[in-house]
């Protein structure tokens, strides 16, 4: 039934730009016409993309951008003809540089892959042979394709690491792959993937999974080399705000067809369809913080290949639904503009989503008593031959009533360390963390009374494990009300798991089902519900919705900062995604190296920053908005340091760009308290006056964003 | 700001709860070694309403040719008994010992292996390093001294089992740990104020359930290996209770006249064994991650 639905539709929508802004006359370098892909299992047959055509112009970049699930890394496995055993190209044609690529041999197949086409995966470590060092690896690729002798592909080799900014190419080469940090494996998987100097080169969320910092620099590296080969890209995120910088034309991807294409500046200030309008409207913008604006989400979530509706795939998650006009089968893509395309047939009804207003008060009260304090606390571990490993050192800081204080760094900073131990689930090994008069720091779980661990309990980062896969949905909330004696008898204590789950926007049918059914934001929200239940009055939230969909993350945010507003809950919020945190949070707390940087407000953190760590981490964010001027952006140099020896002197020395020279490696910075509220750790002075001649080195556009415009 | 989201989702449940049992009858080498499995267990629990003769009376006119016949379908052995009803008496024995001894080495086992693996440190290795020299023994030596020591019997074929597989089981056990106790569901546990004793009982062991229900099938095949060996070496069940080793040893000395009195309880024996050993296959596919 459906799938005949979708034959109906087939030969109508063509989304691409042969009129496309950048090339006129020019032979698109990848075309893909008509393209239907399936998966034929044992018994039923699922198809994955029904109809989807796109073209990449020669020397293009063109994103494509979904949520999971909607079939863009099979478009991208399509092309290299990698679809495994059950999948096939069931009509349609991928023409690459005048060449089909469907029903092509396994030998001309190969002549295309890795030679002309190369591809960038999600994960560097699987990419990368863990047996071989780098230099053979790389070295192999000219050999197999370019039929360079061992001398002359080595030498391309380290020509194409010192390209992609490793140091040290030559040492490097000798190096295995677990010797390298994640960013330094995808570059090197970059490099790889370069060395054959392809004309297409695809990248499947090629930063997924690496810290920010790393990540802008990742993006810069592939824009800058883009640019010196000549390559075109096919890039493909979940993530609107990611691409929008690097990328000259964007196709919006939703359950297997494009939704919207044209050029990025264009998607970005008239976006025609609701579902562009709302992962636009979903992405943490730099611009605004929890008191502007607050995050929108997409209702509901991706169909099911099986169970596609009728007409626009997007109809049962838009407000603008409208039946007899949304629902028909001949649903055509519009041209919304010069190469603009748009598939919905009341786009000329949408005008851009109003964002959402202002209804945020300060949760921060002045006056409020200090919940919890934390002074001094320092988390040793020993390690072999006397050594130990600084994960948190005189860390300082301390949350009001009803506050939502952040913890801010890459990975490896030590916040999720101190997470821990706040919870009880690790030690201090020493300092204090004051909690209603008591001193909780070194009291394990175990050790802690039953009312304390009541009112601390923590959100879980990975929603994977959160869940025990044995039990079902609500097993873990039931045992908190009964353990805590939140409520007694089963009957009330069902009342109240129904309670939660509504809290929480869940159907109370999802309570016995098995986290295996569930989705990832909905374990996610479980979790929430979990840790509300025992109605504590500190949450801890360890990167609660780094390992969701950007659409899916807006949502669960917006829910939770819902119920802490609603229950007055303070919370320390743990993430390494800035943007998301200045929606979100009333205080900051900038980490680097188990010790803080600098602390502050949202207002004083993101619009005075005065830490260069702190500044080269604001610097790393892209903002979405195509008429903001960009700005530059802080290339960290190397790599964080090993916890075990950490830089004498101040922390961040070794690759910091505002360095003062011998100082900073050698003495410990003091304290500068900048306002009741802001303080950092830094021998740079920041108040005016005092001209620093160092400060010329600043780089102009850096020094922040404006707080709120 | 206002948010309807997520509330009916996933209309089609793609996989039921009840799926992972579903899942192994549509492997067929479960289906086989489940076959041959319950083939012995209904016979076996049946054996008494059976029309059998008797496993231990001989029937000395049939000697004259042992051979299978209408009245002895499988012939009888050397004392004139039929084999038969000893092989179908036998399996009671082999079905109650083997599935007892292996359950109790379960559990010794597992509670091993998870106080090793849950609170690691010098309970870790003192349990790891005990259960190394245990595993360091040839197992047949092991069984061999055991059962000569303190006699054949039910139990103490149930002991020697104990002793012998709850290492290995432990191990396995104590790996699954190791892992599982990372997870995150188990930090939300113990702040909870949940015990210990019920992190590893209900949050831990019923993770550990699918690889250890595949073990334990592939023991109760091993262990009955071994009772046949025990059996075999004279260390089996004393006579004339039927006993599967037992009646091949009987027999060797006829072997080159009358080998099928050797051969059917070595059948009886592989096809069993390899029951559970298929079964465990079968659940090893069905499940696997």
């Amino acid at each position: 039934m459906n799938m005949e639905a979708q034959n109906l539709q087939r030969p109508v929508s063509r989304l691409d730009s042969s009129h496309g802004a950048s090339c006129k006359t020019q032979e698109p370098l990848l075309e893909i016409r008509d393209l239907r892909i399936e998966f034929r299992g044992k018994d039923e047959t699922v198809v994955a993309v029904p109809d989807l055509s796109l073209s990449v112009m020669r020397g293009e970049s063109y994103g494509l951008v979904g949520e999971s699930g909607c079939g863009k890394s099979t478009t991208a496995m399509a092309i290299l003809g990698y679809l495994g055993r059950t999948g096939t190209v069931a009509s349609g044609s991928i023409r690459f540089d005048g060449e089909e690529l469907v029903g092509a041999s396994p030998r001309q197949l190969r002549k295309v892959r890795g030679r002309r086409i190369a591809m960038v995966y999600q994960d560097p470590m699987s990419a990368l042979n863990p047996v071989r060092p780098i230099g053979a690896q790389l070295a192999e690729v000219p050999r197999l394709h370019l039929g360079a002798g061992k001398a002359e592909a080595l030498e391309m080799a380290r020509a194409m690491l010192r390209d992609v900014r490793l140091p040290d190419a030559g040492d490097m080469l000798k190096r295995y792959p677990h010797q390298l940090s994640g960013g330094q494996q995808q570059r090197v998987v970059i490099a790889m993937a370069l060395l054959a100097q392809p004309s297409l080169l695809l990248l499947d969320e090629p930063t997924t999974g690496l810290d920010v910092t790393v990540e802008a620099a990742v993006l810069d590296l592939i824009a800058e080399l883009r640019h010196r080969y000549q390559t075109s890209l096919l890039f493909i995120s979940h993530n609107l705000g990611l691409i929008a910088e690097s990328c000259d034309r964007l196709g919006i991807m939703y359950s297997g067809e494009l939704v919207e294409e044209g050029a990025t500046a264009e998607i970005f200030r008239r976006p025609r369809h609701p579902y562009t309008q709302g992962l636009i409207a979903c992405i943490p913008d730099i611009g605004g913080d929890k008191h502007s604006r607050s995050l929108a989400a997409i209702p509901g979530h991706i169909p099911l290949p099986q169970e596609r509706p009728q007409g626009c795939l997007f109809g049962p998650r838009c407000e603008g639904f409208v039946v007899g006009q949304c629902d028909r089968a001949d649903l055509k893509a519009d041209e919304a503009g010069p190469g603009h395309q748009v598939k919905c047939a009341r786009w000329r009804e949408f005008s851009r989503r109003q964002e959402g207003a202002a209804t945020v008060n300060s949760n921060g009260d002045s006056d409020a008593a200090d919940a919890i304090r934390l002074s001094n606390v320092t988390k040793l571990y020993g390690t072999t031959r006397g050594r130990s490993l600084k994960a948190n050192e005189a860390v300082t800081f301390s949350a009001k009533e009803a506050e939502i204080v952040a913890l801010v760094g890459e990975s490896g900073c030590g916040k999720s360390t101190l997470a821990r131990i706040v919870t009880g689930l690790d030690q201090a090994t020493s300092g204090e963390i004051r909690m209603a008069d008591k001193n909780i720091a070194e009291l394990q779980a175990r050790a802690r009374p039953k009312q304390l661990l009541q009112s601390v309990q923590m959100i879980f980062q990975n929603p994977d494990s959160t869940l025990n896969p044995s039990h079902s949905a609500a097993f873990s909330i039931r045992r908190s009300l009964i353990k805590f004696g939140i409520r007694k008898g089963k009957a009330a204590v069902d009342r109240r798991v129904r309670e939660l789950l509504e809290m929480v926007r869940l159907s109370p049918d999802l309570a016995e089902r098995k986290p295996e059914q569930l989705s990832g934001g909905q374990k996610q929200r479980i979790a929430i519900a979990r840790a509300f239940a025992a109605d504590p009055s500190l949450i801890v939230a360890d990167e609660p919705v780094s390992a969701l969909d950007v659409s899916v993350q807006a949502a669960v945010v917006t829910l939770l900062l819902d119920i802490q507003r609603a229950k007055k809950t303070t919370m320390l919020f743990i993430s390494h995604d800035l943007a998301l945190v200045r929606h979100v949070a009333d205080k900051v707390v900038v980490m680097y190296l188990g010790k803080v940087m600098e602390q502050g407000t949202v207002a004083e953190i993101f619009g005075a920053a005065a830490h260069p760590y702190t500044q080269a981490l604001l610097s790393s964010i892209r903002s979405t908005d195509p008429d903001r001027p960009k700005a530059a952006h802080i290339q960290l140099q190397g790599e964080m340091p090993s916890p075990v020896d950490v830089p004498q002197g101040c922390r961040f020395a070794t690759r910091c760009h505002r360095k003062l020279g011998g100082i900073c490696e050698q003495e410990a910075p003091p304290l500068r308290r900048l306002s009741a509220s802001h303080e950092i750790l830094c021998h740079i002075d920041p108040t005016p006056g005092k001209t620093d001649p160092d400060d010329a080195t600043i780089p102009v556009g850096i020094t922040g964003e404006p707080a709120n415009d | 700001m206002a948010l309807e989201s997520t509330v009916p989702v996933m209309t089609a449940a793609k996989r039921p709860a009840r799926a992972k049992w579903r899942r192994v009858f549509r492997s067929k080498t479960a289906l086989v070694g489940l076959f041959l499995v319950s083939f012995w267990v209904v016979v076996a629990v049946l054996a008494p309403i059976l029309p059998l003769q008797s496993p231990t009376e001989p029937d000395v006119m049939a000697m004259a040719s042992p051979f299978p016949s209408a009245t002895h379908w499988l012939g009888v052995d050397i004392l004139g008994r039929d084999i038969l009803a000893r092989l179908i008496f036998g399996a009671r024995t082999v079905l109650l010992v083997a599935p007892l001894s292996v359950a109790v080495a379960m559990a010794v086992g597992i509670a091993m292996g998870m106080v090793a693996g849950y609170y690691g440190g010098w309970v870790d290795a003192l349990i790891s390093r005990f259960s190394d020299i245990i595993l360091a023994f040839p197992v047949l030596v092991l069984y061999v001294v055991l059962i000569a020591n303190i006699g054949p019997s039910i139990i103490n074929i149930v002991i020697a089992t104990t002793i012998a597989s709850a290492p290995g089981i432990g191990r396995i056990t104590r790996g699954l740990v190791l892992g599982l106790k990372q997870q995150e569901y188990v930090a939300a546990a113990k702040l909870r104020a949940e015990s210990t004793f019920y992190i590893m009982l209900v949050e831990l062991l019923p993770n550990c359930r699918g690889m250890l229900i595949v073990d334990a099938c592939l023991r109760i095949g091993y262990t009955i290996i071994t009772i046949g060996i025990l059996g075999f070496l004279g260390l089996g069940l004393p006579p004339p209770n039927p006993d599967w080793g037992g009646m091949v040893k009987e027999s060797t000395t006829v072997l080159n006249v009358w080998p099928f009195m050797s051969v059917e309880p070595s059948i009886a024996i592989v096809s069993l064994v390899l029951g559970f050993n298929l079964l465990a296959d079968g659940l090893r596919e069905a499940w696997k991650p």
